[in-house]
């Protein structure tokens, strides 16, 4: 499935749920939110989430800021 | 005596925030963290990035017991972008806070007041603590009170430029009429502008390139807590009045040249 994940193209092979896609990206859930095409998903939803074909998924975590 | 600052429902025994950016390393960041007996940091979001997995803050923060986080909305250049940060942010922080800061032009930094305003209406509905970066306008100021901020965050000059508080003349006046605590974020470089603003009836301040740009964070972060401390304790003493004429502290007998 075609997906643009941080602003880049993605093939993702998984089983098309937002944890699979972590799990395929080696992103640690816990410190990590998200939003698929703009609406932000709660982690609780992850599991039970399916992505579509060109979904935009941005992946963040906390970093340094003032 | 118990001297903890109120902001909404929640309690901190510390008046000085800290900011968590531009740290030469995460552990001198946990250093000076440590050092200034901070209970509130900032963080920023990032898109995650394998490839820069030790810039991930969240496990390193989240080992500080005492520490609470607010997630800023930095990058954010209009209210629909900082509302979607702050979204996110509680998301993984599972906190209430959220600095409000929205500033499109990277030239100045200077926060938008309209687009922060609008922001801050939306955010106070869903629930957020709301802690707004914003212009040393009193006006500006009570209208976010207004409309239910949990505190206001004026600037002491841009971000990063370690000029101080060269608003103070307008901090002043939102200090005399805020009903919520009054936060001086941006611009100190040095404890004794902190203690300063501390002096002038400020709550709290917010505090990043003065301690994580310092020759040694961790030092500076204890000078600013004893910054802090020193403005409120002087603050809570009250201050003598002024006069423009000598006030003698000794007394001024003039038996030295008494020729009689």
């Amino acid at each position: 499935m075609k997906l643009t994940v941080n602003g880049e193209t993605h093939e993702h092979t998984g089983n098309g749920t937002i944890d699979a896609l972590l799990e395929e990206l080696g992103a640690n859930k816990a410190h990590t939110a998200l939003m698929v095409n703009g609406n932000v998903i709660a982690s609780e939803d992850w599991k039970n989430t399916a992505l579509n074909e060109n979904d935009e998924v941005e992946m963040l975590v906390f970093v340094g800021g003032g | 005596m118990s001297d903890t600052l109120k902001i909404g429902d929640q309690e901190l025994g510390s008046r000085l925030f800290l900011g968590t950016g531009k740290f030469s390393s995460t552990q001198a960041m946990i250093e000076a963290v440590k050092a200034s007996g901070t209970e509130l940091v900032t963080v920023a979001l990032r898109r995650f990035n394998r490839a820069q997995a030790e810039d991930d803050l969240y496990g390193p923060l989240a080992e500080l017991k005492t520490v609470r986080l607010m997630p800023n909305t930095s990058g954010a250049m209009n209210a629909k972008e900082a509302i979607r940060a702050a979204m996110l942010g509680r998301e993984l922080s599972k906190s209430p806070f959220v600095k409000l800061e929205i500033h499109p032009n990277p030239h100045h930094l200077l926060p938008d007041p309209i687009e922060t305003y609008e922001a801050a209406i939306e955010l106070v509905k869903q629930d957020f603590l709301v802690l707004p970066y914003i212009p040393a306008d009193p006006v500006l100021a009570k209208r976010l009170e207004d409309i239910g901020c949990a505190a206001v965050m004026p600037l002491g000059a841009a971000i990063g430029t370690g000029k101080g508080l060269s608003t103070a003349d307008m901090i002043k006046i939102i200090v005399c009429d805020a009903n919520v605590p009054v936060v001086v974020d941006a611009g100190l470089r040095a404890p004794s502008e902190a203690a300063c603003a501390m002096e002038m009836g400020c709550d709290a301040v917010l505090v990043n390139s003065a301690i994580a740009a310092a020759e040694n964070p961790a030092a500076m972060g204890g000078a600013f807590k004893t910054g802090v401390e020193a403005g409120r304790a002087a603050r809570l003493a009250g201050l003598m009045p002024t006069s423009e004429v000598a006030v003698a502290s000794s007394p001024l007998t003039s038996f030295l040249s008494n020729d009689d």
